[in-house]
């Protein structure tokens, strides 16, 4: 029974790690080239690039922390969070090119934008030659990457207030914080938001990995000269030339460490801004410690935040507003430009019209198949492992293990692609079903174990020993009380699984050796030869399949308790 | 039936008994045909080959959709690196030429010269387009089996620009008077590339010097005048020459637009094509410079560890017939210019690639000039991006 016992964890864990250590082994053995790392600190663009990288990366991370305090702390207050956040599947299901796409079609100096107020407004006749797009100071992607880390990081901010447990200690915690005399802001800011904060810091790392290491949006709305260093490494990877391609490889890797570096730093600067005590030093702490379990009225609140949550705007809040119209406005943009003809500078509507790009879009209707096929298979692989080893593994192991299986969310993509198709290669796996989908659960794993992990740990024990001393068995248990009540947890993890599966660009080309379509690999190649309408046709593909994915998660994990996340007005 | 007995007629005639057994140890196989796929049309030529190939030859072709050959070049290679076998690799054929088939070459990850061998072959225009034996001055040697041609070619609407530059000076008295209004693609993309090389030609000291591999010192001395027509050029650029789009399609829609006044190609017929899907105003116009632009052929091969080698040179073969080329030079379906010399057809044959004018049609074709060597590409890339890209 004991070997069992470990024999079981130990199982499952050598079949997470070992894929992941054999993968970083083998970009670690390629970067070991000294002249690849010569010609990277020669190359003239390399320091420029890197810091474009930091200024976007660190910039849109920043701006999308605040973002998602803000709209937490207004919706929150307002009881207004749940609804609020029934929008989120739509956003999240957005891709990340497809943001990009819409945006340029708004903002570019032939953009909508200009298009409705021309020449009426400006005299222009012809678009200025204004930066608005892939701009030099890479405003453009900062403000791609903030609308699509928003609802990222509000979306795994929910999963942790949906926890049961939580949920209902934060509004007693919050109802007695404003018995004891604080405004509702100053109690979401000194006692929910202190509890909560720390339990997004993975996937802050998660956002901030991803804001210096992405490709496509940076290649779609980001500096051009020098592009960011993540566009360099790909296209240096992507080189005929071999010296060239070690230096991608030496490239990913000094990403890599930046994410690193970056990360801790993050993590550090966290704690000290925390620690700044506005109400402790002004000798405000508060009398009663009934509620104060861990100390939490006395805990670190940011300043920052205090100051937001007093100056609420009285409206729905601004902020989030602004996101909803942002995303509404992309939406419609890839819409009319995916029927678009001819559509010359300054006419709002296009001059022709035509279905050709939803006719091409029709007729590779099998890449739907294969992409629901890895998307389904990935997506299930991984929450049947996340749930194995929730169940199985002392806690201990999950903790100690769990940065681990983390990797592939902080590692650069360009770098798990090399490392993912090495070892493909030396599996003999490239180009087969298998490997493809096994290169997806990879990627897939570290999302749906984000998803999940909360709701275990919210699971109450005594539930179990309640189900025991009613006489029923272990697996009435799991069948009758526990897996039902973690269904809605399990099912959006799958569905996230799913999206992340779908959006898959460059191991799908590599592990699959180009022999596996799908939407993704289809939307980016047909980018190549970038028609306005067909991107945005496939864009719109793109973005239904994960769209399908969450309705029937939501379907299946019904009933739903989002509404009542927004506390109780004091009134029990 | 008889119009395919037809068009195989002079396969048949000149057929040794070598290309029998190719044609029946292909039977049954499948070819992974790995090309580039930006373009619906290309797409669709494919299937239709597909079919073809399937009805006639029972050889199954699947076009593996890629953005980029170097992302194939690099397979292959990383193939040879993990110990592949002549038989173990997962591309069957490339859709390839310049630089990658330079790559490929010189690291033996090629299979054996096969172009020759091919029955079609005999109706290629070797003497009139010498570059489908020379690929960016470096020899096929066979490896590689011609299959379309290229030349750079401008497009812009008449409506804005009704007098076309001519030459790269022209270009830039353009660009003097109407600032802002126009670019190129950022190098390394080979349409941005291709554009520096036709100013290097245009302003090189010594032409012939850019045909053999380069130097330092030819660096020098042939890009010289290139540099200082680019620092003179690129000061009344898009952007002041500080930025440039990603690649040929992006400067294609903003002039579709409105924002740039002209664009640039490989193929003659591009505009043509994107007038007929309404993409391009009917009022656009191609053409090329009148002293000749830069052009190539673009090529098949077939990598070392190819699987269905005879499969892969029955598509080849298939590529080059009659039927395939007319079909693929129609600009209904692709307008890619044919790689045969069609004077020297039999007249059935001849008369598949008679078709009507078409809008936005270069009129006045100029002549094609010869790539520089392979090795000037990142010679030229490198130092373009020192002076510029940063």
């Amino acid at each position: 029974m004991p070997v069992v016992k470990v024999f079981g964890p130990l199982l499952l864990a050598l079949i997470a790690a070992l894929p992941i250590g054999a993968a970083l082994w083998a970009v670690g053995a390629q970067m070991l080239h000294a002249a690849a790392w010569q010609a990277l600190w020669a190359d003239p663009q390399t320091w420029r690039a890197w810091g474009m990288t930091l200024w976007t990366g660190l910039a849109s991370t920043a701006l999308a922390w605040i973002t998602v305090a803000h709209v937490l702390a207004s919706g929150f207050i307002r009881q207004q969070l749940g609804r609020w956040l029934s929008h989120l599947p739509a956003l999240l299901a957005t891709p990340h090119a497809a943001m990009a796409i819409g945006l340029v079609l708004w903002l570019s100096p032939s953009g909508w934008a200009l298009r409705l107020v021309s020449p009426g407004l400006t005299g222009f006749d012809a678009p200025p030659p204004w930066f608005t797009t892939q701009d030099p100071w890479g405003l453009g992607l900062i403000l791609a990457l903030w609308l699509k880390e928003v609802p990222f990081l509000l979306w795994v901010a929910a999963t942790q207030m949906q926890r049961e447990d939580l949920r209902r200690r934060w509004q007693a915690e919050y109802a007695l914080a404003q018995t004891l005399g604080r405004t509702p802001a100053q109690a979401f800011a000194q006692i929910i938001w202190p509890q909560l904060a720390p339990r997004l810091r993975w996937p802050l790392l998660a956002v901030l990995a991803y804001g210096l290491t992405v490709v496509d949006m940076a290649l779609i709305i980001g500096p051009a000269s020098p592009p960011t260093l993540a566009v360099l490494a790909w296209q240096w990877l992507s080189d005929a030339d071999l010296l060239t391609q070690s230096q991608g490889v030496a490239a990913a890797g000094w990403l890599t460490g930046t994410v690193l570096v970056a990360g801790v730093l993050m993590v550090v600067a966290l704690r000290v801004v925390a620690s700044k005590r506005p109400f402790a030093s002004r000798g405000k702490r508060p009398q009663s410690q009934a509620s104060d379990r861990d100390g939490l009225l006395s805990q670190k609140t940011p300043t920052w935040l205090l100051h937001f949550c007093r100056r609420l705007p009285p409206q729905p809040n601004a902020m989030w507003t602004i996101i909803l119209t942002a995303y509404i406005a992309v939406w419609s943009a890839l819409t009319v430009g995916s029927v678009s003809g001819v559509w010359p500078f300054p006419q709002v509507w296009p001059e022709l019209w035509t279905l050709n790009a939803w006719q091409q879009v029709a007729s590779s209707a099998h890449t739907v198949w294969t992409t629901l096929g890895l998307g389904v298979a990935s997506a299930s692989v991984c929450v049947l492992w996340s749930v194995a080893w929730l169940e199985l593994t002392p806690r201990r192991w999950q903790q100690a293990l769990q940065p681990w299986f983390l990797l592939p969310l902080v590692l650069p993509s360009v770098l798990w692609v090399v490392g993912l198709y090495s070892l493909a290669l030396h599996t003999r796996l490239e180009g087969q079903w298998l490997g493809l989908s096994l290169a997806h659960a990879v990627m897939v794993l570290p999302y749906v174990l984000l998803a999940l992990v909360p709701a275990y740990q919210a699971v109450d024990p005594r539930q179990a020993a309640l189900v025991a001393s009613l006489g029923h068995g272990r697996s009435v248990y799991m069948w009758r009380v526990k897996w039902p009540l973690l269904q809605r947890a399990i099912a959006s993890a799958w569905a996230v699984g799913f999206a992340v599966s779908v959006a898959q660009y460059l191991p799908t080309l590599y592990v699959g050796a180009g022999r596996f379509a799908t939407v993704t690999t289809e939307a980016v190649t047909l980018a190549a030869g970038a028609q306005r309408s067909l991107m945005s046709a496939y864009a719109a593909l793109q973005m239904l399949l994960p769209i399908a994915a969450f309705a029937l998660a939501a379907w299946l994990g019904r009933p739903r308790r989002f509404e009542k996340i927004a506390p109780m007005k004091a009134t029990s | 039936m008889l119009l395919g007995a037809a068009a195989l007629s002079p396969s048949i005639v000149h057929a040794a008994t070598s290309w029998a057994d190719t044609e029946r140890a292909a039977r049954g196989q499948t070819v992974y045909f790995n090309g580039w796929a930006g373009s619906e049309r290309i797409n669709a030529y494919l299937q239709w080959a597909a079919g073809e190939l399937q009805r006639d030859f029972g050889v199954k072709l699947q076009h593996v959709k890629i953005s980029d050959a170097a992302d194939v070049v690099k397979r292959v290679r990383a193939e040879k690196q993990a110990g592949r076998q002549a038989t173990e690799g997962t591309v069957d054929l490339i859709w390839i030429n310049g630089e990658n088939f330079a790559a490929m070459k010189r690291d033996a990850l090629l299979s054996a010269p096969f172009a020759q061998t091919l029955p079609n072959f005999q109706w290629v225009d070797t003497a009139g387009k010498p570059t489908t034996l020379v690929d960016f001055s470096v020899p096929t040697d066979g490896l590689e089996s011609p299959w379309g041609m290229a030349q750079l070619t401008f497009f812009a609407d008449a409506k804005r620009l009704p007098q076309l530059p001519q030459s790269m000076a022209e270009l830039l008295a353009l660009a003097r008077s109407q600032p802002g209004r126009i670019t190129y693609p950022r190098p390394p993309n080979f349409h941005g590339t291709t554009f520096i090389k036709q100013a290097l030609i245009e302003h090189a000291p010594d032409v012939k010097a850019l045909a053999q591999p380069v130097t330092a010192a030819a660096l020098e001395a042939q890009a010289a005048p290139l540099w200082r027509f680019l620092d003179a050029l690129h000061l009344h650029l898009w952007r002041g020459g500080k930025q440039f789009p990603n690649n040929s399609a992006a400067v294609r829609q903003m002039m579709a637009d409105g924002e740039l006044l002209l664009a640039l190609t490989f193929n003659p017929n591009e505009a043509a094509n994107e007038i007929a899907a309404k993409r391009l105003s009917a009022t656009v116009q191609s053409w090329q410079f009148a002293k000749g632009t830069i052009g190539n052929t673009h090529f098949v091969a077939i990598p070392y560890n190819a699987p269905s080698k005879a499969g892969a040179q029955v598509v080849a073969n298939f590529l080059l017939s009659s039927a395939a080329q007319a079909r693929k030079a129609d600009i209904d379906v692709w307008g890619d210019p044919t790689v045969l010399d069609v004077a020297r057809l039999p007249a059935a044959d001849r008369a598949r690639f008679q078709s009507a004018p078409h809008a936005g049609q270069v009129r006045q074709s100029a002549p094609a000039l010869s790539e520089p060597h392979a090795s000037w590409v990142d010679a030229l890339e490198k130092e373009w991006t020192r002076r510029y890209g940063v």
